[in-house]
């Protein structure tokens, strides 16, 4: 049994932004040593996504605006808004984020993928994307494999 | 409109200079009491070009002999700014000591550095104490600004009192050539602020104000109700600053909060660049 874990270091230059990290996940399993197994991927912050989708420009654009419809950065007018749009005092900073928050829910924290013949098993049009929603910022992506 | 500058910056959280200087992560979290979330320097100038911001004006606070420490020395602030032509340092002094005026022409003339930055509560001073004097002559004979805390004050220990407006009404009356930049409207006083202000032909006041909500609910608050806009736009317009307050609040955020107030676009340039220019001695 080979257990191996890495954090994957990617630098967010946009507010939102779709970041493919697909062949960094593959290289990482390609240099495990594992052939047959499989390997999860995780976010390590909570205004952050890990989604699967078609690799395309026009979807890079399409995940984080809709996901930006469902859960604004600003609520509309007439409501008292986001509860935590607000300094924290006991943070010494500004949790201006909600909305980011809550994209990160909308769009989940994870994905895993099988390994056959120590190679990433996909659909042919699925990619492993980060997605910031609060850039920008340096993430932290947790890998690890497990298999043999 | 060119790209602006940010007033209001503490390089709290860049972590190349938390590996070469461990313990100003913890200057940064027990004396500024804020939370620490290292950055690459990378991400900060990142944010800038998201905001609008060409230069980052970056800021030290010298509290030797009030906390034992230093929130970013001098030298610190200087080895920070080598890593970009977009980052501007002023120094602080700790004016506890003699040695402060000489310390401050050092900073300036060897260092580099552009100015001076105090904070009345962290440092524990009054702005109009007379022992306070000699910097300020110093300050004004290198012809540099300073920049003082004012207003609402975070951190433990530091007192509300040493930072309202009108403790630093002597030092705008008895050194009118020397510049002097009220950070954070000196919130909650802001009407304080302005009265001082529109006198004092001397004092700026910097945007970098966020105590709760957000900072487009907060500004809204501060600069259309505690004071009307028209005041700002009409008579302070040649006399605020933009300043973010970065880390505590992203460069991002109050730059769009400030550009959503409704202020004219030839208000706007003065507040994101020609009145620090101004200030920094480099209006044409």
């Amino acid at each position: 049994m080979i257990i191996k874990f890495e954090r994957l270091e990617v630098i967010s230059k946009k507010e939102f932004e779709m970041i493919d990290i697909t062949p960094k996940v593959d290289e990482f399993v390609a240099r495990s040593g594992v052939r047959e197994g499989m390997v999860l991927v995780t976010t390590a912050h909570t205004t952050s996504s890990l989604v699967v989708t078609e690799g395309v420009e026009c979807l890079e654009r399409d995940v984080p605006e809709h996901l930006e419809r469902l859960a604004p950065k600003n609520p509309p007018d007439g409501r008292y808004g986001w509860y935590h749009n607000r300094y924290l005092d006991f943070d010494g900073r500004l949790g201006y984020n909600a909305g980011d928050h809550l994209k990160s829910i909308l769009g989940g924290i994870q994905c895993f993928f099988p390994i056959d013949g120590g190679r990433v098993i996909r659909g042919s049009r699925q990619c492993i994307y980060f997605v910031e929603y609060d850039g920008p910022l340096a993430r932290t992506i947790l890998l690890q494999v497990i298999g043999q | 409109m060119k790209g602006g500058i940010d007033i209001h910056v503490h390089p709290l959280l860049v972590r190349e200079m938390i590996a070469r200087y461990p313990e100003l992560a913890r200057a940064c979290h027990e004396t500024y009491h804020c939370g620490n979330a290292f950055q690459p320097i990378e991400t900060m100038l990142n944010e800038m070009d998201l905001a609008g911001i060409d230069r980052a004006v970056l800021l030290p606070i010298d509290a030797t002999s009030s906390r034992g420490t230093t929130i970013y020395s001098n030298e610190q602030i200087v080895e920070v700014c080598r890593m970009s032509n977009r980052l501007v340092g002023f120094a602080s002094v700790d004016p506890h000591q003699p040695s402060a005026p000489d310390q401050l022409a050092r900073a300036i003339r060897e260092l580099g550095l552009r100015g001076l930055k105090l904070d009345p509560g962290i440092q524990e001073f009054d702005a109009d104490d007379r022992m306070m004097y000699p910097i300020y002559e110093r300050a004004a004979e290198l012809g540099i600004p300073i920049l003082f805390h004012a207003g609402m004050s975070w951190e433990p220990g530091s007192r509300l009192k040493r930072c309202h407006p009108l403790k630093f009404e002597d030092v705008a009356a008895d050194f009118p050539q020397l510049k002097i930049v009220l950070a954070h409207l000196c919130w909650p006083w802001v009407t304080d602020a302005v009265a001082l202000a529109l006198k004092y032909k001397n004092v700026y006041l910097d945007t970098s104000a966020l105590f709760f909500d957000n900072p487009n609910d907060f500004l809204r608050y501060a600069m259309t109700q505690q004071v009307p806009l028209t005041v700002f736009e009409r008579s302070l317009r040649h006399q605020i600053v933009f300043g973010s307050n970065n880390p505590r609040i992203e460069i991002k955020s109050m730059a769009r909060a400030v550009r959503s107030l409704g202020f004219s676009q030839e208000c706007l340039d003065l507040i994101f660049r020609v009145n620090a220019e101004t200030l920094l001695g480099e209006a044409g």
